[in-house]
């Protein structure tokens, strides 16, 4: 019994030492090794610091987006590869969307867990209901690109919202390493599709103001099959 | 003055239609009896494509389940999101065998949802991870069957080809996978028998290999 008293208060001095550094993992620690009972026993040792509180709700809706987009995306694609619309090269574009899409959301389902958060597949964004809910994905091609190029301006600017609200220094949000994943993995590959997807449409706007636009079409999508 | 005036806005028209873009074809006409899939087995294939979206969606919970940290089971968490992409890669590949039988030219908008919501997203252990995923996958290929069922049962027209492409594929898929975690809840299951927390933590290690 006496060698147990001086080991908790052992215990218990290394944990006020500590304490500064370490509030909470470590006394919860330093508690349940000198506890009897397993409830006293629980430690609360978490993987959220910075501002990740501030941004968690919009990264898991982000995951949400991306799903939802991902399946957009293959009903495009599924549309292109119909016999009689028969363009390989626009369903090989959109199909690259939906799976990027959908490797991103398996990503961002690691990255929420990787900072502590956990993923909540409730939380959806509210689209604009005559917008987005009643879309038919049969369009034309250069419809196609369109809506492709507004879907991508939107995502990006799902993830510009989350980058402003890591990154404001004087609240409890400011979270250099949520700005630095946005960036590294959302910013610099949005701008290229934004990029591209803006270039397609300049070129089929030219292709389908001249007087064959069906052999333009054909020609186009032969290139974007390359 | 006033002719210059409807001269004027004649070749504004001109400009203005010479301007507009050709953005549709018109549809060919072209033989049909190339289509020979009935109604029924396209509806019910085009059914077994949400179900793997479904299933999708369980193994993509199940990967964010263990991927918390106060779960961290990584390998586990590795093993489901491969699981999701699987399903979802089968949903793909059910819609590309329509496409190939040339199906789903029009109506390809109400094919899938927007939104497939997990049925479950916590799990007691790996153990009971492992047993919903048999079950789920059981369940998977029992819905397998009924699409084979409807496709090769009906009257006017039994529909070889698909039939064989779903038993030779995807019942092969299914039954080598339900072997296959059948086999880990086994061996989990006796690593845990007198050390559950060591059964698991070292399985895990295992699944990450």
């Amino acid at each position: 019994m006496k060698v147990f008293v001086a080991l908790s208060v052992l215990c218990v001095a290394i944990a006020t030492a500590q304490a500064e550094y370490n509030q909470y993992c470590y006394q919860s620690v330093a508690k349940a090794c000198v506890s009897t009972s397993k409830s006293e026993g629980k430690i609360d040792c978490s993987a959220r610091y910075g501002g990740i509180d501030g941004v968690l709700s919009d990264l898991q809706k982000y995951v949400n987006t991306h799903i939802t987009r991902s399946y957009e995306f293959l009903l495009m694609s599924t549309h292109y590869a119909n016999y009689e619309k028969n363009r390989a090269g626009f369903e090989k574009l959109l199909r690259g969307y939906s799976d990027e899409k959908w490797n991103n959301a398996i990503e961002l389902i690691k990255y929420i867990s990787k900072r502590g958060g956990r993923m909540d597949f409730n939380k959806v964004k509210l689209f604009n209901k005559t917008e987005d809910y009643n879309v038919v994905y049969e369009m034309n091609e250069i419809e196609t690109l369109a809506m492709a190029l507004d879907i991508e301006k939107d995502m990006a600017h799902d993830a510009n919202k989350i980058h402003s609200e890591a990154s404001h220094k004087n609240n409890d949000h400011y979270d250099p390493e949520v700005l630095q994943y946005i960036e590294e993995e959302f910013a610099e590959r949005q701008a290229e599709s934004i990029r591209t997807l803006a270039g397609h449409t300049t070129d089929l706007k030219k292709l389908l103001s001249g007087p064959d636009s069906s052999l333009a079409l054909y020609l186009f999508d032969e290139m974007l099959q390359k | 003055m006033k002719s210059m005036l409807a001269i004027a806005l004649f070749a504004c028209a001109i400009a203005a239609s010479s301007a507009a873009m050709q953005c549709n074809q018109t549809p060919l006409d072209m033989p049909m009896q190339w289509k020979d899939m009935q109604e029924s087995c396209v509806d019910k294939v085009k059914q077994q494509i949400g179900e793997e979206l479904k299933a999708s969606m369980q193994y993509l919970a199940m990967g964010a389940h263990f991927s918390d940290y106060q779960i961290n089971r990584p390998g586990f968490a590795k093993m489901f999101f491969e699981s999701a992409s699987e399903e979802r890669d089968h949903a793909i590949k059910l819609i590309s065998y329509l496409l190939m039988r040339g199906e789903l030219r029009q109506d390809v908008s109400n094919l899938i949802k927007k939104k497939y919501t997990p049925a479950a997203t916590t799990w007691a252990s790996g153990m009971e991870a492992l047993k919903d995923a048999l079950a789920l996958e059981a369940s998977v290929t029992k819905k397998i069957r009924d699409v084979v069922k409807v496709c090769e049962d009906d009257e006017r027209f039994n529909d070889y080809h698909l039939v064989d492409y779903l038993t030779g594929e995807f019942l092969e898929e299914q039954y080598k996978g339900q072997r296959e975690i059948a086999g880990r809840i086994s061996t989990l299951g006796k690593m845990m028998s007198k050390h559950s927390a060591l059964g698991e933590f070292l399985y895990d290690k295992k699944l990450l290999s």
